[in-house]
Formats: C-alpha cells, sequence, structure tokens
C-alpha cells in the first residue's frame, strides 16, 4: 500500500525497459515473418495460382521485416552495439535464436524479393527464387516463433505465466500474413487467388481462436490482479470484436477490396491491441495499489 | 583533483594511437568477436550475509560505491525507515534494507520515551546484492555473451559488450540488474572481480564493521552459516534459517545466500525463487505447434482448392 513500510508489498522484479515499441515490434514481426510463410506455402502448394501475388507478397514482407529490424535495433540501451548479439549464438537465450534466426531470414528473403522484381523486369532465375524461398521457410518461422517465448521465459508477473503466448504470436503471424496475402492478390485482381484466401482466412481465424483462449485462460488471474471486472469486460470484448468477428463478419459478407481490406484492418487493430494490453502487463499496477479504480 | 585529471586525459596516450574514421568503425565492428584466453577455473567464492547482525550503518553501501566509482544517487526520502536509496540499481550495487517490525500497541509506536522492547518489536536489516546464482536466468537470457560465470563462478557482466537489450532484467526474479540511463548498459555487483583477482575480498565485506558479510569459498561459508543457524536455534532463534544455499526443485543454488529470521518475502525475496528456463522447451513447443497448425491449416485449403 502506498506509505505502507517495508518490501512484502513491492514488486520483486524490474521491468525491463520495454515499451509500446515492443507492441509494434511484435505486430510487424508477424506481419513480415506471415506474410512471407503464407506466401511460400500457397505458391509451393499451388504454384500456378499463386506465383504472382507470392512475387509481390516478397518484397513486402522484406520492407515490414526491415522496419521491424529498426525497431529491434532502436529498442536497444546501445543500439551501435546491435551486432554484438551475432558474437554468440546461444539455444538456451530467445534472444540469440531469434537474432540468428532474423539474420539468415533476411539473407533468403532479400534474395527471393530481388529476384522476384528481377523476374517482373523479364530477368528470370525461376528455379534459384525458389530455392530461396525454401531455404527462407524454416528461418521465418523461427523468427516467428521466437517473439512468444522471448516474452514468456522470464520472471515478470505475468509474462511468466504466458504459457501460449508463442502459441499465440505464431498462429496470428500466420493468419494476419494470410488476410496481407489476400489483400495483395484482391488488389492484383487474381480472383482465383482470392477465392481460395479467402476461405483459408475464415479456417484461421477461427483457429487462432484456440491458441488466444489459451493464452487468456494463463493470463486470467493477472488481469483479475490489474483490472476491475467492467475493464477486462471492455478490452476483451473489443480484442474478440476488432480481431476475429469483425475480419470473419466481412469477409463471409462480401468477397470485394473494400470489405476484405476493412477486415485485414480491423484484425491487425486487435492483434496490436492484444500484444499492447500483454506487453503493458508488468508496468501495469496491482489494482490494489491503484487509487480512484 | 579534476583539473589535474582532465590533463592527464588530454595528454596522448602510447598505447592508443590517434586513428581515423574508418579505422574506428572498423575497430568498433571486429572488436567484440575478438576472444581471449579465458583464465583457469578457481575455487567458487561467494557471500553469506548473517542478516542477525546488520546494524544498517550503510558501510557496505559506500563502500561499493567508492570502490567501483559509482555516482550518487541523490538524498531521497523514500518514506521507508531509514531507506533512502530504495533498491538495487545501476549505480546501487548494495542496498540496505530496514523493516520495522512494531505491534499495534508498543511503546515505539506511541512515541513514548519508555521504550519497551518485547520479542515481537525488532528491527530486521539485511544488505542485499546480486545472489550470483549458479545457474543465473540472466546468463541464460543474455543474447551477446556479455554476461559470464568467472574463474570464481561469480556471474560478471562485460560492460564493454553488453549492449542493453535488457533481457536479463525480465529474466531476473531477483530485480538486481538495471540499465543505466546514461550508457544504456546493465549493471549489477561484480563481486568486486579486480580485487578477488588481486587476492583482496570485496569492498563491501572488508567494510562490514558487525562481519554481517562474509566473504570466501562457498563451501566453507555454507558451513559456516550451518553452523551459525544451530548456534541461533540452541540460543532461542528457532526462526533462523538460510535463504538459497542449497537448490531447490525451481532455483539452483545461490553463490551469495543470506541468513533469515522471517519469511523471504519480509525482506523483499521471492519465497519460491522459480527459474523462466524451465518453461523454455514446453514454450517452444507451444509457439512451434501453434505455427504448424495454422501452416498446415492453410496449407490444406490451398491444395485442395487450387483446380
Amino acid at each position: 500500500m502506498p506509505g505502507e513500510s517495508g518490501y512484502a508489498h513491492l514488486p520483486v522484479t524490474k521491468v525491463p525497459g520495454w515499451h509500446g515499441l515492443i507492441a509494434w515490434d511484435a505486430l510487424l514481426n508477424g506481419m513480415a515473418t506471415g506474410l512471407f510463410m503464407a506466401a511460400a506455402v500457397s505458391e509451393l502448394a499451388a504454384p500456378a495460382v499463386f506465383t504472382p501475388v507470392a512475387k509481390v507478397a516478397y518484397p513486402v514482407a522484406l520492407a515490414l521485416l526491415l522496419v521491424d529490424l529498426g525497431l529491434l535495433v532502436s529498442d536497444l540501451g546501445d543500439p551501435l552495439r546491435f551486432h554484438h548479439m551475432l558474437r554468440v549464438f546461444k539455444p538456451r537465450s530467445p534472444m540469440s535464436v531469434g537474432t540468428w534466426c532474423l539474420v539468415i531470414f533476411s539473407l533468403p528473403l532479400t534474395a527471393a524479393a530481388a529476384l522476384s522484381v528481377l523476374s517482373e523486369l523479364g530477368i528470370d532465375f525461376e528455379r534459384a527464387r525458389i530455392l530461396a524461398v525454401v531455404v527462407a521457410l524454416p528461418f521465418g518461422f523461427g523468427s516467428a516463433a521466437y517473439k512468444g517465448v522471448l516474452l514468456s521465459t522470464n520472471a515478470q508477473p505475468g509474462w511468466k505465466d504466458a504459457r501460449w503466448m508463442g502459441g499465440y504470436l505464431t498462429n496470428s503471424a500466420l493468419l494476419m500474413g494470410c488476410g496481407e496475402l489476400l489483400v495483395l492478390s484482391a488488389l492484383m485482381g487474381q480472383p482465383q487467388a482470392t477465392a481460395i484466401l479467402r476461405i483459408a482466412f475464415i479456417v484461421l481465424l477461427v483457429l487462432n481462436l484456440i491458441p488466444l483462449g489459451l493464452l487468456f485462460a494463463n493470463l486470467q488471474p493477472t488481469h483479475v490482479r490489474l483490472y476491475t471486472r467492467g475493464q477486462q469486460w471492455l478490452v476483451g470484448v473489443l480484442m474478440f470484436a476488432a480481431g476475429t468477428l469483425i475480419p470473419l463478419g466481412l469477409t463471409f459478407l462480401n468477397d470485394g477490396l473494400i470489405f476484405i481490406c476493412g477486415a485485414l484492418i480491423s484484425l491487425l487493430l486487435g492483434s496490436w491491441l492484444i500484444r499492447f494490453v500483454y506487453v503493458k502487463i508488468p508496468h501495469t499496477p496491482p489494482l490494489e495499489i491503484r487509487s480512484g479504480e | 583533483m579534476a583539473s589535474r585529471e582532465k590533463q592527464l586525459s588530454a595528454l596522448l596516450q602510447t598505447s592508443d594511437p590517434p586513428r581515423g574514421l574508418v579505422s574506428q568503425l572498423v575497430q568498433r565492428l571486429i572488436y567484440p568477436f575478438r576472444y581471449g584466453e579465458p583464465p583457469k577455473p578457481r575455487p567458487p567464492t561467494g557471500f553469506y550475509t548473517d542478516t542477525t547482525v546488520c546494524i544498517g550503518c550503510k558501510a557496505c553501501e559506500v563502500a561499493c560505491k567508492q570502490w567501483n566509482q559509482l555516482p550518487s544517487d541523490g538524498f531521497n526520502w523514500s518514506g521507508n525507515s531509514y531507506d533512502n536509496t530504495a533498491e538495487l540499481s545501476a549505480t546501487t550495487w548494495r542496498h540496505v534494507k530496514f523493516i520495522e517490525q512494531f505491534g499495534e500497541g508498543s511503546s515505539a509506536e506511541r512515541g513514548s520515551l519508555d521504550v519497551t522492547v518485547s520479542d515481537h518489536n525488532r528491527w530486521l536489516m539485511m544488505s542485499d546484492v546480486c545472489k550470483h546464482c549458479l545457474a543465473a536466468p540472466c546468463h541464460q537470457a543474455c543474447p551477446t555473451g556479455a554476461i559470464i560465470h568467472n574463474e570464481f563462478e561469480n556471474v560478471y557482466i562485460q560492460a564493454d559488450i553488453c549492449n542493453g537489450c535488457s533481457c536479463c532484467i525480465a529474466a531476473c526474479p531477483f530485480g538486481v540488474i538495471t540499465r543505466d540511463k546514461v550508457g544504456g548498459h546493465s549493471h549489477k555487483c561484480t563481486l568486486c572481480y579486480d580485487r578477488q583477482r588481486d587476492g583482496l575480498e570485496p569492498a563491501c565485506a572488508k567494510a562490514c564493521p558487525t562481519q554481517s558479510i562474509h566473504f570466501g569459498p562457498v563451501d566453507e561459508l555454507r558451513e559456516m552459516a550451518r553452523k551459525r543457524v544451530e548456534e541461533l536455534h540452541r540460543r532461542g532463534v528457532p526462526e533462523a534459517y538460510l535463504y538459497g544455499d542449497a537448490a531447490t526443485d525451481t532455483y539452483s543454488e545461490l553463490h551469495s545466500f543470506y541468513l533469515l529470521v522471517d519469511r523471504p518475502s519480509v525482506y523483499g525475496l521471492p519465497d519460491n525463487p522459480f527459474n523462466p528456463w524451465l518453461h523454455m522447451m514446453g514454450d517452444y513447443f507451444r509457439s512451434i505447434a501453434g505455427g504448424l497448425a495454422a501452416i498446415v491449416a492453410l496449407f490444406v485449403v490451398v491444395f485442395l482448392l487450387r483446380s
């Protein structure tokens, strides 16, 4: 309590200086890796349908990844020492695993993006492009999978209990990637790709409810400790509406570009809100300490 | 003194010849990848802090700041007894905690000059420091290799390698490590590594006037601490126990352990410290499973509907 002496009422752990920037980083990481993986899986499963869309998706994924890497570097206490991450590889450090995955992923992704652009200019290295996509796939997956483990393998209140954080973030990356690919195919006027991805998007939206529900179950005791019942309902309804219900409704309603774009924007808003609320957990004092609520 | 230091720093350093911009950049890029010969392992050393004899003089805090040339934190009224520094930080590597345990009707609380001290009215004081965990979560988390176990098995941050990613801060269950606001790097107790290499004991242990802080080989410290607990039990302090001297199911032993007479949480320590890395493999499994489920679903839909 405020004014109470002693240490029993004080938090034991220290909060790392990760704030809103990390919520954006988690979102962009999912958007970049998810778009790449969705494009790669679709192209490898049905090249005749998806190759034109995938050739646009790879450069977009690279651009998103570069912005994400910029956020990661600027969040360091000493950004000029970012390359110190590369002096060791520690499998037991999720950040080390993630750094190496991101670095390796960025190389074949750059190659795939460059070869995709070249093929549009008439210079075709199709086999090399496919090889780059295949090589990038496991590292792209690793780049998406490490983030949740990094955010749950620590001693921070709330974060340390989020066993399904990784499961949700990786699954959500594919969902966002599918949504982005759907918008790209609609923009490019690819009706068959759009039709297939629309169904895939609906399936992934429903599937994503499983890890999201499990994550919420993990964090229920933390939510009770930090938020009033009204706040919990408000945030829960907002997340569910923006992240699932609205995208699902819009995609079901119509396959027009406006509806699809609306679904993606709503999904991204919901995804950002979930990440933001989660990142803020250690920064939020328990309900009993906050006054006037 | 300050002007003399300025004069000296302005002199040309023969060991550090002037470099051009490109040379500096190259040096900066390759420097962290240079590895020296690791020193030969020495017997593990650590701290044993007997809180029952701590008098809260803060000599350890002062000695630590003086030896390690740590800046002042200013003078703050924390409202928490005689505690002015409040917590361990990037510039406070030793922190003396004050716990006032006075009952509802005690004379001391009523402000009477006729102070009667009962068994239930007491001060608890404890000099807190990095626990130098044998399996340290900060060490496991560090992606740069800046945090190492040195030849004395102490957890040591190489300040010239740390890039301030804060993973160690998130990982530490004791809230020890802090990122410096000026340099942006993480700092904590080094267990006076420089002094140990020269055969000296750490500055805090040297300065402690009541021998509350003991320094030495960890095995000897454990033996000494167990005898002290037995002695206290014989002398009518049955609540005395050691915190962190032995590993538990969820945490390794600490190379800086404590003799306490109340619950750990009373001293601001976790009652049951938990190493987050015990969950890591499961978390990776769930992360991969979540991603694979989505990939399989996408692949199946695309494959089935492609024609």
